[in-house]
């Protein structure tokens, strides 16, 4: 049934000439860090839409609601745990590939449009990391979020009313917690895989660099 | 079959003097050599890849159904609530009455009646059989009626006429120093 299906689907033609290409000879363990920073991002999504079953996003709730999941559901601190330590890697292995992009020069034309999209991938990489850090709720997470959000003031002129649109009030309160939680798991998410899946547009149709 | 164009075809050049590793497994040369499969051991690993990805998706769905699935649920208990004195119970007809109590902090109030009629007493929940939206007594038709699909039930909560499958569910009552008292499940 599984073959009549991705038969019908069509999904390994459409892919064919891609998982079955001819790379270049000095491939290495190094080329897959991307993917494994990929693979982070599908387990964030995965335990992200686990955990927003039980987290209630509101400025009384939300602590309570973080207590709930590592403590009283079923399996909550592992994915909990899964979905934090995937986040720190995630952040990780993207720099890595990077470094390997910059050391490999794989960011040289044609590719440079690649490279774009690749650094723009750490915009809601980043912003993803922020927002998700003040959802528990506790002592470290506001106070993070106030000194984050406070570095807005430092841009003349607007930077007061930059503060003001992050935190949808004056202070950070039960509006920002909100206004971060939809930034984190809608806006973010959809903008991270839209990114992801030009980044992996180009990766086919350019092929992967020959290296140094 | 344009996109058949581009997969590659096995090569008679060895893959070193094109300076390209190819990665569709029939075109490796050591095919034509050896007495064992060339591709033996990339099949073997790929068999051992492709379970070890079963078993850790099967794993996820276990994992991703205990995660979801209520770690306690509170089975509703049947308790006693004194409503009235005894005396008020009534001989014949219907008397309205509400039920206050109080739930997770919630006070929730329910619309019973108490209904007296031959010589037995006892109470009726107000929610219709057929989607649960509370009947009222009519003293024009002697019915409870639905007021959503116009089920009818007659006084000892018999269906009538109407949709509802059931008639209106009794609700235990008691009479204990007085009072009368009457069981839901909470």
């Amino acid at each position: 049934m599984f073959n009549w299906a991705i038969s019908r689907f069509n999904l390994k033609a459409a892919h064919r000439t891609f998982l079955q290409r001819r790379l270049p000879l000095n491939i290495t363990y190094l080329h897959c860090l991307g993917g494994i920073a990929f693979t982070l991002y599908l387990v964030l999504l995965l335990t992200g839409m686990l955990l927003s079953v039980y987290y209630v996003p509101s400025e009384a709730e939300a602590f309570q609601s973080v207590l709930n999941i590592t403590r009283e559901v079923p399996l909550g601190f592992l994915i909990r745990g899964l979905h934090k330590w995937s986040a720190h890697l995630f952040i990780v292995f993207l720099l890595l590939h990077m470094i390997r992009v910059v050391l490999h020069r794989a960011y040289r034309p044609p590719r440079e449009l690649n490279w774009m999209a690749g650094t723009a991938l750490l915009i809601p990489s980043f912003a993803s990391g922020f927002t998700g850090y003040l959802l528990p709720w506790d002592q470290k997470a506001y106070w993070a979020t106030v000194v984050g959000t406070n570095m807005a003031t430092t841009i003349p002129v607007v930077g007061k009313y930059l503060l003001y649109f992050l935190r949808g009030e004056a202070d950070v309160n039960g509006m920002t917690l909100v206004r971060f939680y939809s930034l984190h798991i809608i806006w973010l998410p959809l903008l991270t895989g839209l990114l992801l899946w030009a980044h992996f547009h180009m990766v086919k149709r350019q092929g992967i660099s020959g290296g140094l | 079959m344009s996109s058949m164009g581009r997969i590659i075809k096995p090569q008679t050049a060895s893959p070193q003097q094109t300076g390209e590793r190819i990665l569709d497994s029939s075109a490796h040369p050591a095919a034509e050599e050896g007495h064992i499969p060339a591709n033996a051991r990339r099949e073997f690993l790929k068999s051992v890849i492709k379970k070890g990805f079963t078993l850790l998706a099967v794993l996820f769905g276990f994992v991703t159904l205990r995660f979801l699935y209520p770690a306690k649920i509170k089975e509703p208990e049947l308790r006693y609530y004194a409503l009235l004195p005894e005396e008020e119970l009534p001989r014949e007809g219907i008397k309205k009455a509400e039920l206050t109590y109080k739930k997770n902090d919630k006070t929730i109030t329910l619309r019973i009646f108490l209904v007296g009629h031959g010589d037995r007493q006892f109470a009726l929940s107000s929610s219709c059989s057929h989607l649960g939206c509370l009947v009222s007594w009519s003293y024009h038709k002697n019915l409870f009626i639905c007021p959503c699909h116009g089920g009818t039930y007659d006084i000892e909560g018999n269906v009538v006429s109407g949709p509802p499958p059931l008639p209106l569910s009794r609700l235990p009552l008691k009479v204990q120093d007085g009072k009368a008292f009457v069981g839901i499940r909470v």
